[in-house]
């Protein structure tokens, strides 16, 4: 009953209120440095959803035995070698949001969404 | 106020089609349109084509090897995307707080900063281990678990570990991020090279069993992972170098 | 089922970790909370049989934590509360 329930909708929903959890966290939060570790929380209920989809009811881990032939003995390989590289790249893209968030700091002197609004109307 | 009518619209907006309509998939349903089509192929050739236990790394270097030169080259990019935003001289001495340690008092060179644990030893005593493990998921990758990408994850720690536990003694040399940045450059190259010699030997890009020498065609795709992975790792590593070197420039810690 | 109810938990455990990160005013807490929000990840994609990527999520989610650290060296640590 609960089995069928998660493998169903359950689990889906979990990741969508994850994801929707981190979109939140981005319009919500006025501290720009929270708004970077947001757009990792969402970045995480994406990857989580892929790997979803290449889960097997009774398969092994993705590396090849001798006594396993059947195709539908492994977990599917192709969503963990996409979202592989996916996890790598964000490490990349936070590091850019830093050094951005390194100039802002430098630029406005705070990182406070409202201040550095204020500061742009006064320069008006 | 308005904000949070927003999120409700778009969490409603979100959460509705998938109530009520069967859009998505069973979880673990082995019959379904993810798990069957390509993914069967590349589970049966893995071993008699690409010569590599590993399904995952199969997948990644070989059967999709152009994806992956050009996630290797958006890194390289990102690690140049911060240098060239920090490298500009702004006044940056009024922002920085003055640690707390620095105020109370002052300390030698060489010294580590924080006397709880004897940081000196454990690093000493880590560095090694980490990178012999480093080049073991390298070597290996095309094996057991691992790859390109963790190895140079794994060699960046080993760098900023270097960098962070004590600042004024390094126990490996001192690079910096030009050099780090060319590094990466130079692995995106090696990436491109292996595709550009399968082209000299007269096949498609990246398409391992046409490469000019001739040995066996499965020793051919092992010679083409293990250079791809090697082109990775420098890539990764050295974006993960440059982009502490550009930090750590513009940020003093206590010294 | 033992599967997906294991996962379900370790998804509400990533959701409670995420409001805490929301709504938590000290930045540093932030940043080590979220360190712990990619150790529980970490596990997840053990628990969903993918070691390979729960592999590199264990060092990329060490990395961007020691970044994030950096970089809070220079800005306060305090955020602003609303009025």
């Amino acid at each position: 009953m609960i089995g069928t329930l998660l493998a169903g909708k359950g689990i889906f929903f979990l990741t969508l209120l994850l994801l929707g959890i981190g979109m939140a966290g981005i319009i919500v939060c006025e501290n720009y440095m929270k708004k970077l570790i947001c757009m990792n929380i969402m970045q995480v209920a994406v990857i989580f959803f892929f790997l979803c989809l290449g889960q097997k009811n009774g398969g092994t881990i993705p590396v090849a035995l001798d006594s396993v032939i059947n195709a539908a003995d492994y977990i599917n390989p192709l969503p963990h070698g996409l979202m592989l590289t996916a996890i790598v790249v964000s490490l990349g893209t936070t590091g850019v949001g830093l050094a951005l968030l390194y100039r802002i700091k430098d630029r406005y002197g705070s990182i406070e969404e409202r201040d550095i609004i204020r500061r742009g109307k006064d320069k008006q | 106020m308005r904000k949070a009518i927003g999120i409700i619209l778009i969490c409603a907006a979100l959460i509705l089609p998938f109530v009520f309509f069967d859009v998505l998939p069973a979880i673990g349903d082995p019959a379904s349109a993810p798990n069957s089509h390509v993914s069967d192929y590349y589970i049966e050739h893995t071993e008699s084509i690409a010569n590599s236990p590993n399904m995952v790394t199969a997948v990644i270097v070989d059967f999709r090897a152009f994806d992956t030169l050009l996630e290797t080259t958006v890194m390289f990019l990102a690690g140049v995307c911060v240098m060239i935003i920090l490298a500009g001289v702004f006044k940056t001495d009024k922002r920085i707080i003055e640690p707390r340690s620095k105020k109370m008092k002052k300390h030698k060179k060489g010294e580590p900063v924080f006397r709880g644990i004897n940081k000196d030893v454990t690093i000493t005593v880590l560095q090694p281990i980490i990178l012999v493990y480093a080049i073991y998921v390298l070597f290996h990758g095309e094996v057991s678990l691992g790859g390109g990408f963790q190895a140079g994850a794994l060699i960046g720690t080993v760098l900023l570990l270097d960098a962070m536990a004590i600042p004024d003694k390094r126990n490996f040399p001192d690079i910096t991020k030009g050099t780090s940045a060319m590094v990466a450059g130079i692995g995106t190259f090696i990436y491109a090279l292996a595709g550009i010699l399968t082209l000299v030997g007269g096949g498609f890009f990246l398409e391992y069993e046409k490469f000019p020498w001739s040995v066996a065609a499965a020793e051919q795709h092992s010679i083409g992972i293990l250079m791809v992975e090697i082109g990775v790792t420098l890539g990764v590593a050295g974006t993960i170098v440059t982009i502490m070197n550009a930090i750590l420039e513009k940020v003093k810690f206590d010294k | 089922m033992q599967i997906l109810s294991l996962e379900a938990i370790l998804l509400i455990s990533l959701i409670v970790i995420s409001l805490v990160i929301i709504f938590v005013d000290d930045l540093m807490t932030a940043v080590v909370v979220y360190c712990a929000f990619s150790f529980v990840t970490m596990f997840l994609y053990i628990v969903m049989g993918a070691p390979d990527v729960a592999f590199t999520e264990a060092v990329i989610g060490v990395l961007s934590t020691i970044f994030f650290v950096m970089i809070l060296k220079s800005i306060k640590r305090k955020t602003k509360r609303k009025k």
